[in-house]
């Protein structure tokens, strides 16, 4: 998932959360303030009546009765005093129901005693319990009104702050690692972005693949220039043999050594060969301009090979479609291919076995599919049968394992996609993907 | 035919004048100035050229060679061996390039084949025991009769035929027959069942005893 992603969902729920909270809290602590509210308001009242009752003495109420009560219009208030029955008890404040002509309805009511005259009175101030809680309805609406313009906009300000703030990572991300094929282009500037963590990861990944580049130069140019200087000496050997042999007048024992040698130069030969080849491939010296007809080339390369298919009595099926035509390749590198592909395909497979090639075409690909009925490969060995000079545990006679790597090479070169597949005993499967978008792409 | 080596490795011109000696005169020049004074002397008739040259680049001398002897047959040998060199070298008139490392049979026979083409000077027909071989139509036969050989039956024939007298290992024709792709030491082996066929099919018809084997070695065609 990306970065941006769970940041976006991390906030979003994050602010959910708290606004669910905020709404299961809301109506007890509305109710919480309004009752706070109405106590304090019962208080103030009760200091009125007191004031009152001190300055103008308790007749003002009782005017020579034995108790007071009074009612607002609509019951929400009422004042009474009556004589005390019981000892003093301090105030208290509490929810009780009282009969108001018939209606029982539920009040908040302060009590407080007070001595006058000689006498104890109880004085009771109560409000209408409906009237307490009459704003809290309103009041929450609009609470969750506030609230959810308040977690809209801090939600939004927060992506647009966090996508702008991670614009420069997805930059380094679609401009250096996206799509990167090595050796790596040319970097382009470096990302613009006032983050230090940001410019600190893209000056490091310029400054890798410039490393990595340069690397892989001088093991290009290390490659290159060994093969050149190996190939003088490697001349003169085989030119000093081949003088040798053609005088004719050595022993037959000489004779022999000097095929031998002939026969050890040969190989050194092959090794400084492909390894050139490789390096020139890589060093993108071959251009890239033949249009293929892969059925004619197979037919090519199988008769190049018929000796071979001929002496372990091979089944060569050949499957192709005659109209199929690639373009932007390089002949003779994709005969290379096919050729070391095939052989390898005749040499490791069994007397009387067969091999297959056939195709297989999608919109945007070509697969051209090499089968065998060989000794095939341990899945261990899959991976690494393309590294150069990587000896394989059935392979012992191959020697200079480097048909494989100038396939690979080849297939890289061409953006060509390999897939391999074996089972001991089996055979194996040799699949190229052919891109048929990119070669349309750079018509 | 008179041949100048342009080489500057010494012990490689030595060696190639060895090979050569026996159809060619040799001279050899170890870099271009040489080269060029050797040239403004006298024209020869095959200039062996070696692009790495401590004087001069190659390609430089190509241009100058081909001024002072425009009918020269000339052969790049290289060993840098990259592909524009092959191509500037083959625009610039080099009648053939040939990699190092190369085998001398094979540049041998590269200057035989420039020769037929561009001297005219070699009989097309060469004549193999009771047999009449013709490089140019690829066929060979006897009084009238053409005998069908395959692609490489013919290639390996005409190459022994051409390097006639001189024992051939079998590395050495596979070299030349399988090319750069194959395996030379691996198909070597496929060079005995090649010459059975060529012994068979020539047979019929009359001896070829002309066609010896070489224990331990190869063939040799003896004429």
């Amino acid at each position: 998932m990306q970065l941006q992603v769970k940041l976006t969902l991390f906030i979003t729920l994050s602010k959910m959360a708290v606004a669910a909270l905020f709404i299961l809290l809301l109506p007890r602590l509305i109710e919480d303030i309004a009752f706070k509210y109405n106590d304090y308001y019962l208080h103030e009242q009760e200091k009125k009546v007191l004031l009152a009752i001190r300055n103008n003495g308790i007749e003002t109420y009782l005017q020579g009765e034995d108790n007071y009560g009074s009612y607002t219009m609509l019951k929400e208030e009422y004042i009474s005093l009556e004589p005390a029955t019981s000892h003093y008890a301090g105030d208290t404040i509490e929810t009780v129901k009282r009969i108001v002509e018939k209606d029982t309805l539920t009040y908040r009511v302060l009590s407080h005693q007070l001595h006058a005259n000689g006498k104890d009175y109880m004085m009771e101030i109560g409000r209408k319990y409906t009237t307490i809680s009459q704003y809290n309805r309103p009041l929450q609406r609009m609470a969750l009104y506030v609230l959810g313009a308040l977690i809209s906009i801090t939600i939004i300000t927060d992506l647009v702050f966090t996508r702008y703030l991670l614009k420069p990572l997805g930059k380094i991300i679609r401009t250096r690692l996206f799509r990167s094929n090595f050796p790596f282009k040319e970097q382009g500037p470096p990302v613009n972005t006032t983050t230090a963590d940001f410019k600190y990861l893209d000056n490091s990944l310029v400054a890798l693949m410039n490393q990595i580049n340069v690397a892989f130069e001088k093991e290009r140019e290390f490659t290159s220039n060994a093969s050149h200087e190996l190939m003088t000496p490697v001349s003169i050997l085989q030119h000093k043999l081949e003088n040798f042999l053609a005088d004719g007048n050595l022993e037959d024992e000489a004779q022999s050594k000097i095929i031998s040698m002939m026969s050890t130069l040969n190989r050194l030969k092959k090794i400084v060969h492909s390894l050139l080849l490789i390096s020139r491939i890589e060093n993108e010296q071959f251009p890239r301009q033949d249009n293929v007809r892969l059925n004619t080339l197979v037919h090519q390369v199988v008769e190049e090979l018929e000796h071979r298919t001929a002496a372990k009595n091979l089944d060569v099926k050949i499957e192709l479609t005659a109209t199929v035509v690639l373009r932007q390749l390089n002949q003779d590198l994709i005969f290379q291919m096919i050729y070391n592909l095939l052989n390898n395909a005749i040499k490791f497979n069994t007397t009387n076995g067969s091999i297959h090639i056939k195709e297989y075409l999608t919109r945007d690909t070509y697969h051209l599919i090499i089968q065998d009925t060989g000794i095939g490969m341990p899945a261990a060995d899959l991976e690494n049968i393309f590294h150069r000079f990587r000896k394989h545990s059935h392979r012992n006679n191959d020697g200079y394992g480097l048909g494989l790597s100038i396939v690979k090479t080849i297939a890289d070169f061409h953006d060509i996609l390999i897939k391999v597949s074996s089972t001991p005993g089996e055979g194996s499967t040799f699949t190229l993907v052919f891109n048929l978008r990119s070669q349309k792409a750079s018509a | 035919m008179k041949v100048l080596i342009v080489e500057d490795e010494q012990i490689m011109a030595q060696e190639m004048t060895a090979f050569l000696k026996s159809a060619y005169t040799c001279e050899v020049a170890g870099n271009a100035a040489a080269a060029i004074n050797r040239l403004e002397e006298g024209c020869c008739d095959f200039l062996l050229l070696d692009l790495g040259l401590p004087d001069m680049d190659g390609l430089q001398l190509l241009k100058e060679a081909r001024k002072i002897c425009p009918d020269a047959a000339i052969i790049i040998l290289t060993a840098r061996g990259q592909l524009e060199d092959r191509i500037k070298g083959l625009d610039l008139g080099a009648d053939d390039y040939l990699p190092k490392p190369f085998s001398l049979l094979e540049l041998q026979s590269r200057m035989h084949a420039i020769a037929r083409r561009k001297f005219a000077l070699q009989t097309a027909t060469i004549q193999v025991g009771d047999f009449h071989l013709d490089i140019q139509k690829r066929c060979i036969c006897f009084q009238t009769t053409d005998i069908t050989l395959s692609r490489k039956e013919f290639d390996l024939l005409s190459y022994m035929v051409l390097h006639k007298n001189r024992p051939l290992s079998r590395l050495q024709l596979s070299e030349h027959i399988w090319g750069d792709y194959g395996d030379a030491d691996y198909d070597s082996n496929f060079i005995d069942v090649h010459i059975k066929n060529i012994r068979k099919k020539l047979s019929a018809y009359s001896t070829v005893e002309w066609l010896t084997t070489i224990r331990n070695v190869g063939y040799k065609v003896k004429l």
